[in-house]
Formats: C-alpha cells, structure tokens, sequence
C-alpha cells in the first residue's frame, strides 16, 4: 500500500530574497554553469537585503510560505557599503520572533553569495530545501486561546 | 489591466525544459486582459523591432519580459518601451532562463517554476508606477582644499579643463610638505626643482585665471549638497598685498621674530617675512603672534622701509568669504604619528633625536642649518640611527604600515653618503618594503653604502634610545630575541603617517567618515579611492592613505577626473528614479532612517520635524524603508506594496 507521501512527497514552498549584485549575480553564475538545483526557491530580486523588510518575511509565512532564504553580499562586499549588515542584524531578530511564533529557526536562513559564487549558491539553496523537507510542511501552531 | 507578456524561447535554451504554451495560456487566464506573445531572441535585431513594434500595435497597460537574466537587458527593454511611448518602470523582468531553465532539467519542475515566476512578476508589475529620471542645473565650479602636490595637480587640470577652481591653502605658501625637501625618492631629484614649475602654472601660468588661490584660509562651513555646495572659507589677514615685489626689505627691518612651523620649530624667523626661502607666491606675510603690534606695540619698520608702502596693510582683517561650487576635492595631506607616544624612544626628551621630517629640514639648502646635517652641539653626526616603523605595524599604535618611509630612510641614507662620506648609518628596522618600478634600487643603493648597517629588531617596545655623552645609546632586542645595543650620535625616527586634525574637522563638517587612523573613507578600495562616501566629495593624496608623490599625483588626475565626467559643461546631474521618499505625514520625526543610510542622504527638517531624503544623494539601496518604524518611507520601484504583491503570487 502506498502513503500519500509517496505518490505526492512534499514540495516546499520557499521564499528567496536576493540582493541584486551579489546574491543575484551568483543564481546566475549558477544557472550560466547549467548545474541543477531543486527548483522549490521563488526568487525575489532586491537592490540590496538591507531592504528585507521583517515584514516580507512574516508575511510570506502567513501566506504558506514553509522556507524564506535570504542571500547577501559578503561582509565588507555590500555594494550599499553596509546593507549586508543591516540584514544580519535583523535576520537575528527575527529569528528570536519566529520562535516565539513556533516557526523553527531554520525555516529562516541567512546566507553569504557573491557573484562569483555559483557552486555557493547551489549548495546553499540545495542544503535549505533539504533541511525544509525534513522539517515538513510549516504548521503554524495556533495561540491557546 | 493590460499586461503584455513577451515570451522568450532564447532558441531553445529555453523551450527546451519550459512548455511555454502551457505557460502562456495558464497566465493568460489568470490575469483577464493580458495577452501572451512568444518571441525566439528578444535580444536580437529581429527581436527588438519586433517587440517595439507589437508593444505600439497592441498599447498594453504594463509589460513582462520573461526571458534570461534582468541583469544583461533589462536597460534595453526600458529604452525600448521608452521608444514605444510607454513609461520605461512598467517593465517587469523574469529570469527563466539562467534561473529556471538552466538549471531545472525535470520539465514538469521546470513549467511549473517559471510559471510561477512569471505570475509573480504580472502580479507586481501590476502595481508599478510611473517613474521619471529628473534633471537638476549644477555648478561646474570645483573647490580644492589643499596646495600640495595633489592639491596643485588637480587645480591645474581642472583649470586646463577650462573650470573655475577655488583653491584653499591653509598656509602662506603653496606647493604643500615635498617642497621642503632637498631630495625626494627614487631619482634624488630635489624637492623645489619639482615643483617649483608647477607652482608656477598654477600662479602665472596660462590657465592661472581659472584658479582663485585663497592663501592662509581654512574652509569653515559646507551646506548643500553633489552639484550645488555653499562653502564658507575663513581667511586670515596677511598683512601684505599681492603687489608686492618680494625685495624682503621689511624681513631685514623687522625687530621681532618667533617660532618658525616651517623648519619644525627648529629655528625663528622674523614676525614678517617669507615662509621659507624660494617660497611661492614670492612675498611675505606677518605672522600676527610674532608682531609686536599683536602686543599693543606701534611699530611699522617694515611699512618705512618698504619701497611699496601701499603694498602693506597693516589693518588688514580676517575675511569671511562664501563660494557655490558643484564639487569638492580634499587634497589636505597627512601628519607623522606623535613619536611621544612611545616613550622608550626619548623623542621630545633626548637631545638629537629628530622625526623624519626634522631631518628633511636639517638636510635642506632652505632650512635651519643651510643644508648642513649638524648635531644640537653642532658638529657634523659621526653615525645616525634611522628608525624604521615607528609606530607602524604595531596594534597599540598604527597597524598600517606607511609604504613610503623605508624609501625615504633609504635616501636620508644617500644624502648622508654624500654629504657626511664615512658617516654610519644604522637602518634599524621592523619590515622593509621596496615595491614597484623603481623603489628597490633605493634599498639596493643603501645596502651598497659600505658605512650602512641593517639591523632587525623584534619590536618597538623594546627598543631604549638614551642620552649618553656625545650622543645617544640604543638598546633594543633582535629578532633571535637577543639584547644588542649601540650608540650614535644622531637619531631619525621614521614614524607612521596618520590622518591630520583638518581631517577630523572637515569631516565632520562634511560628514565623511574617516578609518582607524584618521584617514578619510574612500568609497570602495580597489574602483573608488579618490571618491569619498560622499557624492560629489572626491580625496586626493594622503588624506585618503598613506602614499608616494606619484600615487598622489595621480589620484588627484583621478578625482578631478569624477569631477570633468560628472559635472560635464551643460550637463545637468540626473537624478535616477528609484530612490527612498519620506511620507510626511506618517513621519514621527525618529531619525532612525538618517542612522541607516550609508550616504548621508537623509536630514532631519527642524522645521517640520520630519526627516527627507535627498534623491540625488539617495542610492536607492532600500535600507531605511526597511528601517522605518512608521512605514513612512517608499522605496520606490521595491515598494512594500510591489514587494508583497510578488510574495503573494509566489504562494498562491
């Protein structure tokens, strides 16, 4: 007899918010080297991750979102000088809200890609939706009432 | 809403893994309107007037251009729609070939991801605005603060460029530190044969009617911003009118003197008189806290003996003037590491140990000693102990290490060899460096001087320079660990080059940031070091870093450069679109977003107590809109709406 995981295994549904002049650059240098990579990461181009907006990612999780990846310059790469370090800063925040919610913490990644760094960035996308599938679906647990 | 969506096929490249009819027809339905077109090289010749042509045809409301990566054409595609009467920001690229295609072999996943992608992107273009590139009028006139080397180059170029150049020098006198010099490094060619002529061209040279040269001035107040800068400029009086002939009658009459900053203090000179001899612009000025008319006194011998009475002006006063300029350049140079810092080297208490700079005057034809290398006793140093890295390379004091002072050590080792044959000279060092084209055969010159010793030692700290009878003693340890010692009877410290006073005082006036060791930030190290953080404020010389002559020389060429290409005559500054606006209305006035921004874009309105952004200073990176507690700030073209709009149709 076979499962209903089995004949419909899990797909994730994760958000990727991606600088535009590393991060970006590096999904390219992947793509221009045809290496393959699970395909469950929806890329959101940003000019920089200093523009991530804890809000973007609260609200892709409301909206069934089971992963958000976000993707930065290297430190000291930030094409915006320091918006790289903005994000990690709020990265950290957010992740201290996120389990107050009951959203694991790894359900929220936060990564280093350069342009040049396309192996980088297949690792790093692959290994997310790895660590997703063995987290399951995202169930929000509802507050005692 | 009409959404136009150009499908393409990138040959096969895309189609290959991506059915695109599939796509086509399930956005097609989702978004009542739009319509789907399919094109094989959007990129190509074909391409473009294809795409032009059916965008005029067919007059949609917003355009999606799923194809490779935003990265290569996204411009062209905005132009395109600019050409077809359509507002260039209602274009919405998708990355489905680099992004999907390419990397998605399984065909199903493949469909699937770039439908997905592209609805997301219909959906956000949805939502995109009307979005214009503003012009503003700028000044093409430069300020220049600094008459250095750099200073100098670039008022010249500029000038030659045909742009009016306002050059403010804190001293009487041009031609900045290396004029002081008797020799300067790799060809010992002598400090004032340099630059003399260059000073010259800037003086009375054909495009010195370009150069408003402001001597003895200091800028004391900068507002506004790239384009448009209001400078104010303090200057001091003189005392004495470019009229005159520079006979130097007043210096011999003068009854007064005082300190003399121009040989380091080593020497007076009289309350009026040249800076130094061969100084230019030829005449000299009153240092006020010398005359004895700052002390109440009527003396005017200098303006009885001057054959030019009319020339001097005794009641001249500190003038305030105000200057518009489009652009700044920092040319301000650096200062030596205060040697005190280290006490164990007795700069400031042992008689006989001099910074580098002392000893460049000491070795000069116009410096206290004439040009003879003299001990404080007077007599001619039998041996000289040049200190490498001081206060270099050393964490408790500058962990930077200079890159010019083993070179110029290498020529105080040369003028010793020449001017005091037979003299010893002990290089102690900590690293010596020799790069470039023509350095090492500086090193390799003083290694061949016969009465020349290297010694390394193992760290400042333990180096001990005392006072003995003749001379000092030095004591240090050797890099193996063991004491060594031995004694000279002169000592040059070579000490690390730090950022000046006026850099930390212009900086904050300018809000420029400034590293460690007090020089200013450069915009990015390897593309931009002659920008600074600040558009429109550009660095020169060794206010940016430590460096040689040339490398100052050609970095002033780079930053007037920024200044030709970016305030082009009858260019206007083109302010770019996607940039933050604050909402004042949700506003609360918490500075938080002026904090965030990495240029200096944002300023607080007293009046309204709200703050702004400043488009043309603006980058558009997005950090404060992310910041903002109110959500009073758009980032325009990345707005939340467009953002979570894209976010929604990703999920749906």
């Amino acid at each position: 007899m076979t499962t209903l995981e089995q004949t419909n295994p899990f797909e994730p549904k994760i958000v990727g918010f991606l600088c535009n002049w590393c991060s970006y650059a590096g999904a390219d240098k992947a793509g221009a080297s045809q290496t393959p990579y699970p395909p469950n990461v929806s890329v959101i181009r940003l000019m920089c991750s200093g523009r991530v907006d804890p809000q973007f990612v609260l609200d892709a999780f409301h909206k069934g979102a089971d992963g958000v990846i976000i993707l930065a310059c290297h430190p000291g790469d930030c094409h915006y000088k320091e918006g790289n370090y903005r994000a990690v800063r709020r990265h950290r925040i957010l992740l201290r809200l996120l389990e107050q919610f009951g959203i694991e913490k790894d359900r929220c990644n936060f990564d280093y890609v350069s342009a040049g760094e396309g192996e980088k960035f297949v690792r790093v996308i692959t290994e997310m939706v790895s660590t997703i599938k063995a987290l399951g679906p995202l169930r929000i647990p509802l507050p005692a009432s | 809403m009409k959404i136009g969506l150009y499908f393409c096929t990138c040959g096969t490249n895309i189609t290959e893994t991506v059915d695109s009819e599939k796509v086509m027809a399930e956005l097609t339905a989702q978004f009542p309107g739009s319509y789907a077109a399919k094109v094989e090289f959007i990129c190509s010749a074909e391409g473009k007037t294809f795409f032009k042509e059916h965008l005029l045809a067919n007059r949609p409301d917003r355009v999606v251009v799923a194809a490779c990566s935003p990265r290569e054409y996204e411009n062209t595609f905005m132009q395109i729609l600019s050409e077809a009467g359509i507002n260039s920001y209602f274009l919405q690229m998708v990355n489905i070939r680099e992004q999907v295609a390419w990397v998605t072999p399984d065909p199903a996943q493949a469909t699937q991801k770039a439908t997905t992608a592209i609805r997301s992107a219909m959906a956000r273009v949805s939502r995109q605005v009307p979005l214009e590139k503003k012009e503003l009028e700028a000044n093409n006139d430069v300020l220049v603060i600094g008459a250095g080397p750099a200073g100098l180059q670039c008022a010249l170029f500029l000038a030659e460029a045909g742009r009016k150049v306002v050059l403010v020098e804190k001293t009487p006198t041009i031609g900045g530190m290396p004029v002081l010099f008797e020799e300067l490094f790799p060809t010992m060619e002598c400090g004032p044969c340099l630059l003399e002529p260059f000073e010259e061209e800037v003086l009375h040279g054909n495009y010195a009617h370009n150069i408003e040269l402001l001597l003895l001035s200091e800028v004391a107040g900068v507002t506004g911003y790239y384009g448009n800068f209001t400078v104010t400029i303090k200057q001091a009086p003189r005392f004495v009118g470019p009229t005159c002939i520079g006979c130097g009658m007043c210096v011999e009459a003068c009854p007064a003197s005082g300190s003399n900053e121009f040989n380091c203090g080593m020497a007076e000179k009289k309350a009026i008189a040249m800076p130094f001899l061969g100084a230019l612009p030829n005449f000299p000025y009153i240092d006020w806290k010398s005359c004895l008319r700052s002390h109440g006194d009527n003396c005017q011998l200098c303006l009885d003996t001057c054959p030019m009475p009319e020339t001097m002006l005794l009641d001249d006063k500190e003038r305030i003037v105000e200057r518009k300029v489009g652009a700044i350049i920092l040319a301000i140079g650096s200062k030596l590491y205060d040697c005190r810092k280290i006490r164990g080297l007795g700069y400031g208490e042992i008689s006989g140990v001099y910074t580098s700079l002392e000893f460049e005057r000491l070795a000069s034809a116009n410096g206290p000693t004439a040009g003879e290398i003299k001990t404080p006793a007077g007599c001619a140093p039998a041996s000289v102990a040049i200190v490498h890295c001081v206060g270099s390379l050393d964490p408790k004091h500058q962990p930077h290490c200079s890159g010019i002072c083993c070179e110029y050590a290498f020529k105080f080792n040369r003028i010793l060899e020449h001017k005091l044959p037979g003299t010893k000279v002990y290089h102690l060092y900590k690293e010596m460096v020799a790069s470039g084209k023509d350095d090492f055969s500086m090193l390799d010159h003083a290694r061949k001087n016969p009465h020349a010793t290297f010694l390394r030692y193992h760290d400042l700290k333990e180096i001990e320079i005392s006072a003995v009878a003749g001379g000092q003693k030095i004591t240090y340890l050797r890099e193996d660990g063991e004491s060594d010692s031995f004694s000279s009877e002169m000592v040059v410290l070579c000490p690390a080059m730090v950022g000046s006073e006026d850099a930390a005082k212009l900086g904050e006036m300018m809000d420029l940031t400034r590293g460690a060791a007090g020089f200013f930030d450069e915009l990015n190290g390897r593309l931009h070091t002659a920008q600074s953080k600040v558009k429109g404020i550009y660095l020169a010389g060794t206010c940016q870093a430590p460096m040689d002559i040339s490398h100052a020389a050609s970095q002033a060429m780079a930053a007037a450069g920024y200044v030709l290409s970016g305030l082009a005559a009858g260019k206007k500054l083109v302010i770019e679109p996607i940039t933050a606006a604050v909402d004042k209305e949700r506003c609360s006035g918490c500075r938080i977003c002026g904090g965030v921004c990495p240029y200096k874009a944002i300023s607080f309105m007293p009046e309204t107590e709200t703050s702004r952004v400043n488009a043309l200073l603006c980058h558009g990176c997005g950090t404060c809109v992310a910041a903002c507690p109110a959500g009073a700030i758009q980032g325009n073209h990345f707005t939340n709406d467009q953002i979570l709009a894209e976010i929604e149709a990703i999920l749906q």
